[in-house]
């Protein structure tokens, strides 16, 4: 998916957190959005995903203004930790990605997916039994169930051990090279091993965007 | 008393207003704990609580127009409750989005309302009295015929919208955002899904009574949450301990001659210990062993 965002400027009632962003991504191009906390990284996020109400054309998605955007499911989404989720009550790995499938995505895929991201053998387990990581990866099965063209990753690695974070990077590359666009945020560029075309630096609310060709970090 | 009273199933038999209490206490024994599901998981416990509140200014209401004002065409104050119920569920809406980082304030404020109309009602019409007492604490033994097919046709409704939009209603409640993502209108499935919670609300009433309306909601789902292996499994628990403790306690209730709504509450706490117990000292072992081999996978 096309990315274009275009002087765009938002903030929440009288503080201003971003300050006239603009940078484009093409189809397969694999952005870091770096910054420190109250950077504007995740008001940034929310903006693209028609969270946050912003004004007419400052953001294309596939040349399609997200104000009138409606086709949501062509992004996947993976959020910062899981709080949002109400995961206390019991509910299987299953369970999940069977409401949050909204496209003809069959069975057979599914299983395709959950073996890409290494999850199959606990499809019918419930989630509170599953470590940080193995969490992880249900969200990001649940973010590619609709064969998204982008993909979102709010700070997908923050309480994941080591050892699955190189999982993590691996299966994520993996999906960049199947031509997903991908936008990564992170605390840390150096820790991730992501092969990663684009780096947006905010600071402030300010922005710097620069190419970096492959494996320069 | 147990010598005195003819058999409970034998007397099913016999007395009509016997069966039309199991049939409510079976219905709402079903239905509650599957609502009750999705108001533990959006953490909204104390909604049920707030309408079953204000219901009784409806019921008190009620009472004091067909007692006092002699408006006889009102065959039963539960109707009111209802619309009351659905009301006090459209004043919390509206406070929720005036009061937009403080929502539960919303809670109180239609509490009280509720509470010191159903005082200022039940005064009018002449103090307490046995008919305010059956709505407190439930009076399944008088629901008649008619509210009967109310709380059928209102159950099948509630299940069938339920059945349309479960896969909305499961993402809305587990994870507010993603739904918002995936272009779910929230705001909307939010308010219907208030009102419905009222209308059961108002129906559980005649079960158990108005204060203790949400623990028929709440504490089977409590109980099952722990044993629940995934969500369709536990709401099947949930159902399975409701109607337990319904049908055991209406019949404990008529075995020993003693109120039928607390007897529910009761068996359903004893439920919850239970289930508590038999977690802390048989599954929480296994259990541990049961993740660390599912995180080693």
């Amino acid at each position: 998916m096309r990315v274009s965002v275009s002087n765009l400027t938002f903030g929440y009632d009288y503080r201003t957190v971003l300050k006239d962003i603009s940078f484009v991504l093409k189809s397969g191009d694999f952005l870091a959005v770096i910054g420190n906390n109250g950077s504007g990284k995740s008001t940034l996020i929310k903006c693209i995903l028609g969270i946050n109400k912003i004004t007419p054309n400052r953001i294309l998605l596939d040349d399609v203004d997200v104000v009138d955007y409606k086709n949501y499911k062509n992004i996947g989404y993976v959020p910062q930790k899981f709080d949002d989720f109400n995961y206390e009550f019991p509910i299987t790995v299953n369970e999940i990605l069977q409401v949050s499938k909204y496209t003809d995505f069959t069975e057979d895929q599914k299983l395709e997916l959950l073996d890409k991201v290494g999850i199959l053998e606990l499809q019918n387990e419930n989630i509170n039994n599953l470590s940080g990581g193995q969490l992880q990866r249900v969200f990001i099965a649940r973010s590619l169930m609709n064969n998204p063209k982008l993909l979102i990753l709010d700070e997908p690695t923050v309480g994941v051990d080591r050892e699955n974070v190189e999982g993590f990077y691996k299966t994520i590359n993996e999906l960049n090279k199947e031509g997903i666009t991908i936008m990564l945020i992170t605390h840390n560029i150096h820790e991730s091993k992501a092969n990663f075309t684009h780096i947006l630096s905010l600071h402030n609310g300010e922005a710097s965007f620069r190419e970096i060709s492959r494996g320069d970090e | 008393m147990l010598l005195i009273n003819e058999s409970f199933f034998f007397a099913l038999f016999e007395y009509s207003f016997l069966r039309y209490a199991l049939l409510t206490g079976v219905i709402m024994g079903f239905v509650t704990p599957i609502i009750g599901s999705f108001v533990v998981i959006r953490r909204l416990s104390f909604i049920a609580d707030t309408l079953s509140h204000f219901s009784l200014a409806g019921l008190s209401i009620g009472l004091f127009l067909i007692n006092i004002m002699g408006f006889t065409f009102i065959s039963d104050p539960l109707y009111l409750a209802m619309i009351f119920s659905v009301i006090g569920a459209l004043f919390i809406e509206i406070l929720r989005g005036y009061y937009q980082n403080y929502k539960e304030i919303s809670m109180p404020i239609v509490m009280s309302l509720g509470t010191a109309l159903s005082a200022l009602f039940i005064s009018l019409s002449g103090g307490f009295n046995s008919s305010i007492y059956n709505y407190l604490f439930g009076s399944i033994l008088t629901v008649g015929n008619e509210y009967l097919i109310v709380i059928a046709i209102t159950t099948a409704i509630v299940l069938g919208l339920l059945f349309i939009f479960y896969k909305e209603m499961v993402i809305i409640s587990f994870d507010e955002t993603y739904a918002k993502l995936l272009g779910i209108k929230i705001a909307r499935f939010q308010f219907v899904s208030t009102i419905v919670l009222a209308v059961i609300v108002s129906l559980s009433i005649a079960t158990v009574g108005v204060l203790l309306v949400s623990s028929l909601m709440i504490i089977p789902v409590a109980a099952a949450m722990k044993v629940g292996k995934s969500f369709k499994n536990t709401i099947i628990i949930a159902i399975m301990f409701s109607e337990t403790s319904i049908i055991g306690g209406l019949w404990l209730s008529y075995e020993l001659d003693i109120a039928s709504g607390a007897t529910i509450v009761l068996i359903n706490l004893l439920i919850l210990v239970l289930v508590g117990l038999f977690r802390r000292f048989y599954v929480r072992k296994r259990l541990k062993q049961t993740q660390l081999d599912i995180q080693r996978k």
